[in-house]
Parts: C-alpha cells; sequence; structure tokens
C-alpha cells in the first residue's frame, strides 16, 4: 500500500529496508537494456547495499578492469526473480549479474535461470568457504557467495545486565513479554536455532517429526515474545530503548548501536550465530559472461573482502586469515564460532507446509 | 429538454473515458487477480497456469476463518470508531468560520500524508513504556508506573483510527457543509437542547452519508497491513498481512491472490447487504 | 404587564451594528411584521426573540419576565423558517410530531394532535407522505403546523412566504392572516413585501439601517409616515422638498398651503399618488404646472408621470377619474392641503 519497507526474508536482505520504491526503479531501468550494451549490469539490492556498492566498490572495479557497470536496484521480494526469469524467457537480461539470496538461487537453479560459472576463470572463488558455493545437482557452479552477515543474540544491557550465552536465554521464564523475533519463518530460522540448541544440530529438520519437534519447542517461546516484527528499524528502535530488551538481529548493526553509546550488546550465542548470504549468479541470457566472470572474481579478492566488511559491515566470504582485517574489524562483522546454516533447502521443498505452520504457531 | 437514449457509438462518448479508466484501473487488474488465483502453485518456483482449486481450498479452514472474521471485527471497530469521532468533528468543524474550516482541513490533509510506516511508529512511540503517554499519566499521579500498552489490540485499533479519521472527516465534510444549519435552529426551537438536536435531526438526516462513510472507512481498514503489525501481535494480524506474506515472501502469488478475492467478494458481499438493509429501512 | 417586550434590545458583530438598541411593546394575540429592506435588522431581531442569537445589550421580557438568556429549546415558541427547515429525514407526520416526542408525548396523542393541526392547515390526511412529495405551498402549511403543534405563546416566522408564486403568496397571506385571527395568539413576521405587510398586520414595524423608524397600524404607516424613509419604503410617494415661508411651503413650481408646516426653514412633505389630482389648467389653488411626460393603464388604474418644474411627480387615478390628458400636454397638479404629510426633516 505505501512503502515497502518490510525486512525482506531470505530474498530481500536487511539491507533493502532503505529501498522503498526499489520495485519501480528495477522496472523503470528496464528501458535502459538496449542502450548500455557495453557496460556491465550489477543487480544489488536497492537502497543501502546499492549505495555503498556505488560509492566504494563499482568505481574501483572500473578503474582495475576498464569494464564500466550499470548498478541495478533490485526490487524486493521474489519479484526480481520472476522479472529475471520472464526476460530470459525473452533472452534479455535486465542485469548481467544479480546478488540473490539462497532460496531465490535455489528457485533459479530449478528453473535453469543461472548460467553454469568455469571455476578456471574465477581463481579467487577457490577461497570463497564451501557453504556459499551454490551448485546444480550435476555439480556444476551456479553462484558464489558474495556477501554474508551474521544474526544473533541481541538484548539491552541496562534491562538484561547478565550476558546471555546461549540461544537458550529465548526460553527463560524470565524473560515474558520480553521478546523481539523476526515474524517470517523464512527470515527468522527459529527452527534452526531450536535445533541446533536443543536437538544437536540442524540435522533433526531433516524429518517431518524433527520439524514438529521444534515448532513444539518455538511454541513455548510464544509467551516471551512481545514483539513478532518485519520492520527492523521498530524492532531496534524497541531494543535500544529497552521496550523489547531482547531478541534476534543483525550484528553488524547493533554494533554501530554499540558504537553510538547505546545500552546494547550482540552476543554469538555458544551454539554459533544464524549466518546468512547472498551469492553472485549470472543470467542465462546474458551475453556478457566473460566480463561477469572478470566481476565475480573480482569481487573474491581478500581485499575487496575485507573493503567490504569496513565499508558495507558484511562478513567476509572467505577465510578470514587471508584477509587483513583485524580482530575487532572482524569481530564487527562475525565470528569464529561456527555458524548456524539456514536449511534453505526446507524452504524450497516445504515452504508452504512450514510457513502454514509457522503462521499457526505463533498467531496461537 | 427531451432525454434521448443513445443511439450511435457516439453518443456514448462521455461516458468512454470513465469506463476505460474503470476498465484499466479495476476489472482489468481484478481480472488477471481472479486468474492467477486458480493457477497452480510450484512450490520452489512461481506458477504455473491452470484451473485449481486448491488455492481456495487451502483458503477454507478453520485458522483462516478466524482471521477473515477478525479482519472483518477489525475494521468494523475501526469503521465505527472512525465515525463516531470524525461526525461530531465534522459537524463543529463546519459550524467554524471558512477560515479555520480550510487550516483544519489542510492540517488534516497534512496528516494523509504521513506514511503507514510514520504513523505505526510514532504510535508504538507513544504507547511504550519508557517514551510513551502513560508517563504523563504517572506525572499527573493518575498511575503508579509506566506501562506499555503497545503491541495490542488498543494500539491497533488506536493507529488504523487515526490514519483512517482525515479520510473520514473528508467524506463527511461535503455533506455536512451542505446540511442547512436552519433545520437545527429548528430543532432548537422545537424543543431540543443542542445535543438532542444533533441526534434527533443531524444524525438521522444525514444517516445515508453515515451509512456510505462506514463502508468506506471498513473496506479502507480491510486493506491495512502494515499498522496491524507494527503495532499488533499476531493474533491481531489480518487478512491483509497474510496476504502480503504470501505474495511478497512465500512468493505464493495463486494463493496470495484467492485470498484477496475472497476479501473483496466478502466485502462487496457486506457492502451489498448492508446498502439492502438500509434500503429496506428506508422503505418501511 | 403582558405581552413582549423589547428594553433596548441591541446586536453588535464586532463594529457593525446589526440593531441599535431597539424599545418595543407587543401586546398578546397581535400580529406584528418586521418590514424593512435586507439588512435591515429585522431578522436579527425575530432570531433574538427566538433565542437563536443572543442580544449584545438590553432585554427581552415575556408577560414581564425577563427571558434574555432562556436557550431558545426552552422558550417554547413557535417559528417557522424562510427555508422552512422541515427535516428531510421525517414524514410530514412525524415533522409535526417532532416537538411533541422530544417531550415525551404519548404516541396515541401525537397522532391525534398531528390530525388536528393537518386540519388547522387545510391539509388532512398527508401524515404519511414523505415531505419531498408535497408542494411549495403544502410543504409552508406543513411547517405552519408544527410550529404551532406545542400551542407556543409567541409564533415567528422569517420570510415565510418568499417562496412561493404571486398568486400563492396572496392567499397564503389571508389564510395566515384569518388563522392567527382563529387561534389568537401573538405572533412576529419578518417581510421585506410591504403588500405582506399591509395584508396581515395590526401592527408594522418599519425598520432601515438597523434602526425602528416606526411602529404602527397599516393604515397609519401609510396615511402618516414618520419620516421620508417610510413613505417612500411604504407604497408610492411623491416626496417635495421646500422652505416654509409666509405660513405656505415654496417648492419648485409653486407655494403649497399645507396645515402643520413648521414657523420657518425646511421642511418636506409627502402626497400618496393617488391623492394627486390632475387638471387641464395649470392655474388653481395648490397647484403646481407640469408636463405630462408618461401615462401607463394598468387596467384597474392609470399612472401618470409628470415633469414638474424638472421633477418627477406621480399620480394615480381609477379608470372612472381618469383625467383627460395626453403625454406632452401641459397640466396642473393639485395637491389637496389634508393629503399633505409633513415629514421631520
Amino acid at each position: 500500500m505505501k512503502t515497502n519497507n518490510m525486512a525482506g526474508g531470505l530474498l530481500v536482505g536487511r539491507r533493502a529496508i532503505l529501498a522503498g520504491g526499489a520495485a519501480a526503479v528495477g522496472l523503470m531501468a528496464a528501458p535502459s537494456i538496449l542502450r548500455a550494451a557495453e557496460t556491465l549490469k550489477v543487480g544489488v539490492y536497492g537502497g543501502y547495499f546499492k549505495d555503498s556498492f556505488d560509492k566504494h566498490i563499482f568505481p574501483e572495479f572500473t578503474k582495475a578492469t576498464g569494464i564500466a557497470v550499470e548498478s541495478v536496484a533490485e526490487p524486493t521480494g521474489d519479484a526480481w526473480l520472476v522479472q529475471l526469469e520472464q526476460a530470459a524467457r525473452a533472452n534479455q537480461a535486465p542485469a548481467d549479474v544479480s546478488m540473490i539470496a539462497q532460496v531465490g538461487m535455489l528457485k533459479g537453479i530449478n528453473a535453469k535461470l543461472w548460467t553454469a560459472l568455469d571455476l578456471a576463470k574465477l581463481p579467487n572463488a577457490a577461497a570463497v568457504l564451501p557453504h556459499l558455493v551454490n551448485k546444480y545437482p550435476d555439480g556444476r557452479v551456479a553462484g558464489i557467495g558474495a556477501v554474508s552477515w551474521y544474526i544473533t543474540l541481541v538484548s539491552n544491557t541496562k534491562a538484561i545486565p547478565e550476558t546471555p550465552s546461549s540461544w537458550a536465554a529465548l526460553w527463560d521464564a524470565k524473560r515474558k513479554d520480553q521478546l523481539g523475533l523476526m515474524a517470517l519463518v523464512s527470515n527468522s530460522f527459529l527452527l534452526e536455532v531450536t535445533a541446533a540448541t536443543f536437538f544437536g544440530g540442524t540435522k533433526h529438520l531433516d524429518t517431518e517429526a524433527g520439524q514438529l519437534d521444534c515448532f513444539k519447542k518455538l511454541s513455548e517461546l510464544r509467551k516471551n515474545v512481545k514483539l513478532w516484527y518485519r520492520d527492523e528499524a521498530q524492532f531496534e528502535a524497541a531494543l535500544k530503548a529497552g521496550e523489547v530488551p531482547m531478541g534476534q538481529y543483525y550484528h553488524d548493526v547493533t554494533g554501530l548501536a554499540v558504537a553510538d553509546g547505546h545500552p546494547v550488546r550482540s552476543t554469538f550465542p555458544k551454539e554459533g550465530g544464524i549466518t546468512d548470504s547472498g551469492s553472485w549468479a549470472v543470467s542465462r541470457a546474458s551475453k556478457k559472461a566473460e566480463q561477469a566472470h572478470i566481476f565475480i572474481n573480482y569481487m573474491c579478492q581478500p581485499s575487496i573482502q575485507a573493503l567490504l566488511s569496513r565499508k558495507v559491515g558484511t562478513a567476509p566470504t572467505i577465510d578470514r586469515k587471508k584477509t587483513d582485517l583485524t580482530d575487532a574489524e572482524f569481530a564487527g562483522v562475525s565470528s569464529d564460532i561456527a555458524p548456524i546454516i539456514p536449511r534453505y533447502d526446507l524452504y524450497l521443498s516445504k515452504a508452504d507446509w512450514l510457513n502454514q505452520k509457522w503462521t499457526e504457531m505463533i498467531v496461537g | 429538454m427531451m432525454r434521448q437514449a443513445p443511439r450511435r457509438a457516439a453518443d456514448y462518448g462521455p461516458i468512454a473515458f470513465p469506463a476505460a479508466m474503470l476498465l484499466l484501473f479495476f476489472a482489468v487488474p481484478f481480472g488477471l487477480m481472479i486468474a492467477v488465483s486458480f493457477f497452480q502453485r510450484v512450490e520452489g518456483g512461481f506458477y504455473e497456469p491452470a484451473f485449481v482449486w486448491s488455492n481456495y481450498a487451502r483458503f477454507l479452514s478453520v485458522f483462516f476463518g478466524r482471521v477473515l472474521s477478525f479482519s472483518m471485527l477489525l475494521a468494523a471497530g475501526v469503521a465505527v470508531l472512525s465515525v463516531a469521532l470524525a461526525f461530531p468533528f465534522t459537524y463543529l468543524l463546519t459550524r467554524l468560520r471558512r477560515r479555520t474550516q480550510v487550516l483544519w482541513l489542510v492540517f488534516l490533509l497534512s496528516v494523509l500524508s504521513l506514511s503507514e510506516v510514520i504513523i505505526g511508529f510514532a504510535w508504538a512511540t507513544l504507547l511504550s513504556a519508557n517514551a510513551g503517554l502513560t508517563n504523563l499519566l504517572v506525572m499527573l499521579g493518575l498511575m503508579d508506573a509506566p506501562t506499555s500498552l503497545s503491541p495490542g489490540l488498543g494500539a491497533v485499533l488506536v493507529g488504523i483510527v487515526y490514519q483512517a479519521f482525515p479520510y473520514t472527516v473528508l467524506v463527511l465534510y461535503p455533506a455536512l457543509s451542505r446540511l442547512d444549519p436552519t433545520l437545527m435552529e429548528a430543532a432548537r426551537t422545537l424543543g431540543s437542547s443542542p445535543l438532542k438536536g444533533f441526534f434527533t435531526v443531524v444524525v438521522p438526516a444525514l444517516r445515508n452519508s453515515i451509512v456510505a462513510t462506514l463502508i468506506m472507512v471498513f473496506v479502507f481498514a480491510l486493506g491495512c497491513y502494515l499498522l496491524p503489525q507494527l503495532l499488533g501481535r499476531p493474533q491481531h494480524w489480518t487478512l491483509s498481512v497474510l496476504i502480503t506474506d504470501q505474495a511478497l515472501f512465500q512468493a505464493n502469488m495463486p494463493f496470495a491472490a484467492a485470498m484477496a478475492v475472497f476479501l473483496v467478494l466478502v466485502s462487496l458481499g457486506l457492502v451489498g447487504l448492508s446498502l439492502l438493509v438500509g434500503k429496506k429501512e428506508n422503505a418501511a | 404587564m403582558s405581552g413582549l417586550a423589547l428594553d433596548g434590545l441591541t446586536k453588535r458583530y464586532g463594529s457593525f451594528t446589526a440593531l441599535q438598541p431597539t424599545h418595543l411593546t407587543i401586546p398578546h394575540g397581535q400580529f406584528v411584521c418586521l418590514l424593512g429592506p435586507s439588512g435591515c435588522g429585522k431578522t436579527t431581531l425575530l432570531r433574538m426573540v427566538a433565542g437563536l442569537d443572543s442580544p449584545t445589550e438590553g432585554r427581552i421580557l415575556l408577560d414581564g419576565t425577563d427571558i434574555t438568556h432562556k436557550p431558545a429549546h426552552q422558550r417554547n415558541f413557535g417559528m417557522v423558517f424562510q427555508s422552512l427547515a422541515l427535516f428531510p429525514h421525517l414524514t410530514v407526520g412525524e415533522n409535526i410530531a417532532y416537538p411533541l416526542r422530544i417531550r415525551g408525548v404519548p404516541k396515541a396523542d401525537q397522532g391525534r394532535e398531528v390530525d388536528r393541526l393537518l386540519g388547522l392547515v387545510r391539509l388532512p390526511g398527508v401524515a404519511d407522505r414523505a415531505v419531498s412529495q408535497l408542494s411549495g405551498g403544502q410543504r409552508q402549511r406543513i411547517a405552519i403546523a408544527r410550529a404551532l403543534a406545542l400551542s407556543p405563546k409567541l409564533f415567528l416566522l422569517d420570510e415565510p412566504l418568499s417562496a412561493l408564486d404571486a398568486k400563492l403568496r396572496e392567499a397564503m397571506q389571508i389564510e395566515l392572516k384569518l388563522l392567527q385571527e382563529r387561534l389568537g395568539i401573538t405572533t412576529i413576521v419578518v417581510t421585506h413585501d410591504q403588500r405582506e405587510a399591509m395584508t396581515m398586520a395590526d401592527l408594522v414595524v418599519v425598520m432601515s439601517q438597523g434602526r425602528v423608524r416606526q411602529a404602527a397600524s397599516p393604515i397609519d404607516v401609510y396615511r402618516r409616515p414618520a419620516d421620508s424613509f417610510v413613505a417612500d419604503f411604504i407604497g408610492m410617494t411623491n416626496l417635495l422638498n421646500g422652505h416654509v415661508s409666509a405660513g405656505s411651503l415654496a417648492v419648485e413650481g409653486g407655494a403649497l398651503a399645507v396645515p402643520g408646516l413648521p414657523a420657518s426653514g425646511p421642511a418636506t412633505i409627502s402626497v400618496r399618488p393617488e391623492e394627486l389630482r390632475v387638471h387641464r389648467e395649470g392655474a388653481g389653488p395648490n397647484r403646481l404646472p407640469g408636463t405630462v411626460s408618461f401615462i401607463r393603464d394598468l387596467g384597474s388604474h392609470v399612472e401618470m408621470r409628470i415633469d414638474v418644474a424638472g421633477r418627477e411627480m406621480i399620480a394615480v387615478a381609477t379608470p372612472q377619474d381618469r383625467p383627460m390628458v395626453e403625454p406632452g400636454q401641459r397640466v396642473g397638479v393639485e395637491l389637496p392641503p389634508t393629503s399633505c404629510v409633513v415629514l421631520p426633516s
């Protein structure tokens, strides 16, 4: 109805909150497809991401390679995927390379939307953490991790003096009506958190019985939740004010709030923070596969990953030891504790069932 | 002057433009939505053209029935509250000097320009324990400790009513400013106090406008999807919230479309019913 | 003291005075017309009596009781508005029964009263109709019936007949007067139509610029206007300005013998057109010489415009008394001394 400012689940990523009307921008960008034949069109989430990339990344890339970049603001949700797919059927590519969230990657793989990437042309990609490389069932590479970030256990230091150490703190009876959690099954990853905390790992989610175990455990949490949020700014404000003193939130954004002097903290629980990421993928309709490979390879460089951590606040997609990030800089965006990796496959194969169960669970 | 029935195609000229607009901006999108609502959802993908009832079948459950009834009740509550507040307000407004009226209307229009998000945030803050209105009550000694009034049903109602209020005033304003002021004076000379005259003359004389406004606010409130999220708990989420979830986050267009079609049909039905009841009342 | 008394009643809006301090006494049973051009303060006066506006100064007394600050809904005065103000959402019967319903009169009694009132305004059997189904004249009667439902002490009407066509208006004037006589109810009507006032009123209150110019019986207002405004506003008249010298009034064209002249100084007299006599000869007592400029024969009477020393005088004669004159003819205009009214200058 009004501004599309929702936290966009898997496909949108947190940065898109600033992308009011990005959908319109994306559509309006379409006519420029023909004009900019000599440049590489790169789709990034509109708003904060696009602004940061335009400012810190793309000019450097053009300087280094001579390839001009035209950045395209991606709309939120599945809209971009739909546009890419429909354009591809007409042999058009609104963007050659796009930053795509994980479930979107999987959907694109199902639709054979992505050009298979040639690792020989991506020497730097060898350093990318294995869970951030997307593959077709036959092993061909569909996407390479672009950025990743962490969702951690956050709390207000005034309201909760003791630092929590486990996600189990969410279940503490003392936290009655005090939590702020993300409202969607597919962006909160609380099933994974529950499985990792109480059932020995996300493997427990392999079976429906295991999923139901986690739902059951999660429903105990309900009375503790004051705010099931879709709008990140709303939770952030409530957390800073102590109105909602605990919850899950983005590690790097919380770090910025700490730096600003707000009484908040971000904790990597012993079970690990939740990592989420976006990947670079190339539309099969793109005629710029060469340049796209050069771009992706460039982005995988340790120096660029460090630059992203410093300027955009994302966690490196490669082993930190290969970067020149200081401990403090690294702690600002990531952690050495093994992360909880979301079960993206579930959100593809059982999306509707999980969503329905989840909604019924939180509505009660 | 005789009115002649249109004979040639050109005689329909004057209505061609509105008809085209209606077709372009209502009939076509709504038709597309109906079509999509019968498409086959492909889990893990998008949807494919088909003719299946499964999207509607999924909707026909106790869970969605409860959400739908809550949405309807919420919208009805918002409609009644908005009109109950806006009607006397607008009545008093139309009694003021022209200049003052214009200032008020400009102010209300500027409230309209606020986005739902800003309204939601503002009310979340106003109803919070830390910075909220209850602190004032504590200062005045009326309360012991500040409490948080959001999220909750009250907060949702307040937020949507706040948003609907300017619309309500603007819809009621023409009818109330056209109302012959001597009607009220006649009521006074016939023995009604101003309050009694308001309820026995102004309200019933404008009951058609009131019903029309109620329906408008009802439909408006039915479409709200941000404020219930910002100010409510999950049990206060309306069907529109779930539609948004399905469309934006689950990429389940067919199901979202089926729910939207159902919502439109139910609200059209309710509107029709209330008009029918109104007609019967008028005839009786 | 019985009746309505206005004691220095005044209404000011900021620096604008709508009604100058006004004193007026209206005995019970009188039919009063407030007459004047628009903006003269007559409606303001009526609204204050009704309690719809509050006076800036002064008091309103009813049978000796001060009701200045009594709210309108406690005054029990019947009022008919220019717009009629019939309630569009109620039937004819419900409109008439409204004041009874407000007071909790039992339903059956309401019905009987509605029937009686509809009989009174000679519209029986329309109680169940919608107001919109009635003609202008019928609505008029319904508004009157509704205002009379409480047997009010005062019956107030604000330009009640202005929306009707001329013929219907005349008929309603007579009917309203007869109704008032039958009920014996003190009635105040605001009008700008002097014919209407002459038809109905026992007492005509002529107003202009927020001031009462004259309050008198219709015939007195006509025959003995208090000032040139009243003389001019009520019917047609000939106003002549002159100087008193040697007991007669010297005007352009000659000297006139007029009773009641001041001893000296300037004076104005008013002579009604029907009092003038037009002679073919210019000379004679109290005659002024002139030239006929225009004649119109309206059937019921003949109107002659005569140029007398550069100013136009109007004379009216019945067809029987019509003098044999033609336009352009030189004539003598006689002003009979008893028909000349000396106006205060």
